[in-house]
This record gives structure tokens, sequence and C-alpha cells, in this order.
């Protein structure tokens, strides 16, 4: 996957997420999401390990269960 | 003491004279109130001055130090930036949208340093919600550097590292989403530190990125923040991140010798793009932790350079957070601000949920790094401070910086001064450690300081 982002990917991007860019400052987001990106697009997400566990309960006596 | 000696002066020494009566803190609070009347026409670094309120609270200072109370941070002036709440007093954020905002109770952290007798001397500017630097014609100024005014201070904390460096405040509080404690410290010259994830509350403090928020003080010395974090680290019921780790004597253990401790460096990401001035003052500080018997040695994290991936996560939650407003009172932001949160709507879900994963990564990297030194150190900033004209032109695009990394993996870290540049600019170091282990950075911080005047220069303002 190249690790560019386009000015064309900006607006499409854009489109689809229902929001307006003020055509002067695309440039500049398609700079933020270029830089942001660029790691995303390099990695190989089948060797990462997984997010999880996404919840945890502290079962504590007298602990609300890890709610606070 | 002389005027700039009282308003430059630290906290274990006020609190000495405040009890041998050779100053008190309505003398010290008049000091700084009409030091901030003369210098900060030019640095507007407080967006609400609330002197009435100083002078009621300098004077109940009096009265209890009489008594024999012995609170360290008793009749200590300090500022909060303006994206804390405070019971009765506007809280604008920096924003047109919250510029008439008034809150009906303190953030935890501003309860926390009032009930230890701190006094409030007003509401220091922040970037616009904590990440839009205000462009002219915006309705806040923003806050200059005093070392050169033509010069940004940092930010968002941009108010608090100005008024310190000016001696206008004594502390102040500051929030770090990606380096905003850290990067004001650098440009002004003065001291920050972004404690551990779930350190100090969020409670009461305006949202940027929920995962990536940390509250912490900003002084001029490392036993400056040592004081103020005794006081504001511990759980906060109203914070569901709040740890529960016990709070460690910070104070207490600042003199203990560094003698044997690690110090690692990691060179990949954080000397990229540095300059020389940059890279000669940090070996130079290296040097002095040699000479104080610290071992420093280069270390690797091999996923260091996925850390540009925190801007998916951050921008991802702005915009979560904003989403509301900026689709129904669009022009009530600013005008840089407003593109930046804009971007995070056009991250995907499982974008998102991938940068999650590489910063996980990252931080078990960072914890192993971890395991064989006791403190990792970098440059806090590439390069010194950027002139305005360079923030506002967007061609230029936004500035690389080293600090946030540490908001990713949630670590401590403290910036503190080590050196100048020729242009009169200063220029910073940071110290990252262990989770919940602030006491060594801050003993690593203060035992520089023993060692070198760098945080004891005062800009001419």
């Amino acid at each position: 996957m190249s690790e560019d982002v386009t000015l064309d990917e900006v607006r499409r991007r854009a489109a689809v997420a229902g929001v307006t860019l003020r055509e002067d400052r695309v440039e500049m987001v398609r700079r933020l999401l270029s830089d942001a990106l660029a790691p995303l697009r390099r990695m190989d997400s089948r060797a990462l390990r997984t997010l999880e566990p996404a919840v945890t309960f502290d079962a504590a006596p007298g602990d609300d269960h890890g709610r606070r | 003491m002389a005027g700039d000696d009282l308003v430059y002066a630290g906290i274990r020494e006020l609190g000495t004279r405040f009890r041998k009566r050779e100053v008190s803190p309505v003398e010290l609070t008049e000091a700084l109130l009409a030091r901030i009347a003369r210098v900060d026409p030019t640095l507007d670094t407080f967006v609400t001055l609330t002197a009435d309120r100083a002078r009621a609270e300098a004077k109940a200072a009096e009265a209890a130090l009489l008594r024999g109370d012995g609170r360290p941070l008793l009749g200590i002036p300090v500022g909060y930036k303006d994206i804390y709440d405070t019971r009765g007093i506007t809280t604008s954020a920096g924003s047109a949208l919250w510029a008439d905002r008034v809150a009906e109770s303190d953030a935890t952290c501003v309860s926390r340093l009032q009930d230890a007798g701190c006094v409030m001397l007003g509401k220091l500017i922040t970037h616009e919600f904590a990440w839009g630097i205000q462009s002219p014609g915006h309705r806040f100024k923003p806050a200059r550097n005093p070392w050169n005014r033509e010069h940004i201070p940092g930010g968002s904390s941009s108010g608090s590292g100005a008024a310190l460096a000016a001696g206008l405040c004594v502390g102040a509080l500051g929030t770090d989403t990606g380096g905003s404690i850290r990067g004001p410290a650098s440009f002004c010259g003065i001291v920050g530190l972004k404690p551990t994830y779930g350190r100090c509350s969020r409670a009461g403090v305006a949202t940027l990125s929920w995962t990536l928020d940390h509250t912490g003080p900003m002084a001029r010395s490392a036993e400056d923040c040592a004081y103020l974090l005794q006081t504001l680290a511990g759980h906060d019921p109203l914070d569901p991140v709040s740890s529960r780790v016990p709070v460690a004597d910070y104070v207490g253990t600042l003199d203990r010798p560094i003698r044997g401790l690690r110090i690692g460096v990691p060179r990949d990401f954080f000397f990229d793009g540095v300059d020389g001035e940059v890279a000669r003052a940090f070996e130079d500080a290296m040097s002095t932790y040699r000479s104080l018997g610290a071992e420093v040695r280069d270390v690797t994290i091999p996923s260091i350079w996925d850390a540009p991936s925190f801007m998916v996560i951050m921008a991802s939650e702005a915009f979560a957070y904003h989403e509301r407003d900026l689709r129904e009172r669009p022009e009530l932001y600013g005008d840089l601000l407003r593109e930046r949160l804009v971007s995070g709507a056009l991250y995907t879900g499982a974008e998102y949920v991938q940068a999650m994963r590489l910063r996980e990564r990252l931080r078990n990297e960072m914890l192993d790094v971890l395991r064989s030194v006791d403190l990792l150190a970098t440059p806090t900033s590439p390069k010194p401070a950027p002139t305005f004209a360079a923030m506002w032109d967007i061609s230029l695009g936004f500035p690389r910086s080293n600090t946030p990394p540490f908001n990713l993996s949630g670590l401590p870290a403290l910036a503190q001064p080590c050196g100048f540049a020729k242009a009169g600019l200063p220029l910073s170091l940071q110290l990252a450690g262990r989770p919940f282990d602030e006491a060594t950075v801050l003993r690593a911080g203060h035992a520089y300081h023993q060692t070198t005047d760098w945080h004891r220069r005062r800009p001419a303002v």
C-alpha cells in the first residue's frame, strides 16, 4: 500500500465523513494524514498482538468490580 | 529580598522566608500583581486576573502562617491554565465557543492546590481547546515568549510557560496531550512534568483526547514541580482513569544521590532533524549526568518510528469530542483549529484500532527498555521556539516533536532547561521514567539543577 495520501483521497474521505474542508487547507490536512497513516501503511496487521483485553474486572472484596 | 529575587523565588525558599517573617504572602502577591500589570500587556499570559481573590487568599494565608500552619504550599501564588474549571470564574479554553462559560465547581487539581493554601492569581491563556494556536483576528490573543516576543512560547499551556518564565507566578497547572506541558517548558526555559497517565486527575478539565490527556505541574525547578505534584497526585473518584497506586514521597527523596542511575538515550527518531545547538546542549547534559555518577548509554526502541500514528488517535478522539459543535457552530472555532479537528473525521474506525495496536506495541517496548535503564533521555524539542510567522504559515506544516511517544506510553516525563541557542532562546532536556516513578524523574532533574544554572536564567521583560 502506498504510504502517501493524495489530495483526491483527502477529498474522498471528507465526503464520506460528511465534513467540509476549505480548499486552501486540503494540502495541510493531506500532510497531517500522510504522516499519521504512514506507520499504519507500513505495518503487517497480522503480525501484531491483539488489542485485548477490552475489559478487565477487579473482583477484590469490597471493590465495585473495577467501576469507579 | 529584591523585587526580581522575590518573584523568582522557589517554593521551599518562600516557605522558609514566610515563616521567618522576612516576607509575607501578601507582599509576594502584591509584588506579582504589580509585575503582571507592568509586564503582561506585552506578553498576554493571563486571560483572567483574579486580583481581589488573590489578595483575600494571601491575607488568609498570612493569618494561617501566624497560627503556625505548616503546609508547604501555603501562600504560594499560582495560575491555572484556562481549561481547568474554576467555580464562579470563566473557563474559556481559549475559545469563542466557551468565551462566557462559568463552571459550577473547581477541577480536582484546582481544588487540591486551593485546599493546600495556594493563592490563585488568575487563569492563564491556552491554545484554543489545547490544540489550535490563536491566529490573528482570534477572539483571544496568543501568549508571547518572554525570551523573544516574536517567537511562540509553545503550547498548548502557552500562558503557563510564559508567565513562569516572566516571573508572573510561582507555579502553574498545564495539560499535556502530545507535549502541551513539556513544549512550553522547553520553549520558555522552565520546568514541566507530565506525570504518569492516571497519576493526576483530569476531572473538571476540558478534554482534547481521552486516552492521551494528562494534567500536571509547571514551575521553574524540579523541586517546585515535586512540591506541586505532592499535592496534586492521588486517586480521584471523579476521574475514571485515576490510579489507586500509592503516592510516593517526591519532595523527601529529591536530595538522594543519583550515582549509579542508568540513563538510556534512544538515538532513533528523537534525534531526527535535531538542531546542532540542541544536540550539543543535550550531549553536555549527558556529560553532566556522567560527572554526577550516572551511567549513560544508548538504547533502542524498535517501533519508535510508529509514534506519528499518535495523530490518528488524538485527532479521532478530538473530533469525537467536538463533532456536534463543529457541525452546528463551526464559525465559533478558530481557523486553524477547525481544520485540524475536522481531520479527525477522515480516519476510519479500522485505522483508529490499528493505531491503538501500534501504541500498545510501542508502550511494551518502552517498558522493556526501562527494565535495563532507570530513565530515558532525549532533547525535548528538536529545535528552539519557532516564530509566530512560521506557526501561522500553514504551508510549513506542524513542527515535529519528541514529546508524543510519552503520551502514547503514559510514562512520566520531565522537561527542563539545558542551555540556550545563540539567538537567546532556551533549549531543553526530556527525562522519562517508569510508570509512577515520578520520584526518580524529579530526583534526576533536581540533581542536574544543583550543578547547572540554566533554570535560574531570566528573560529581560
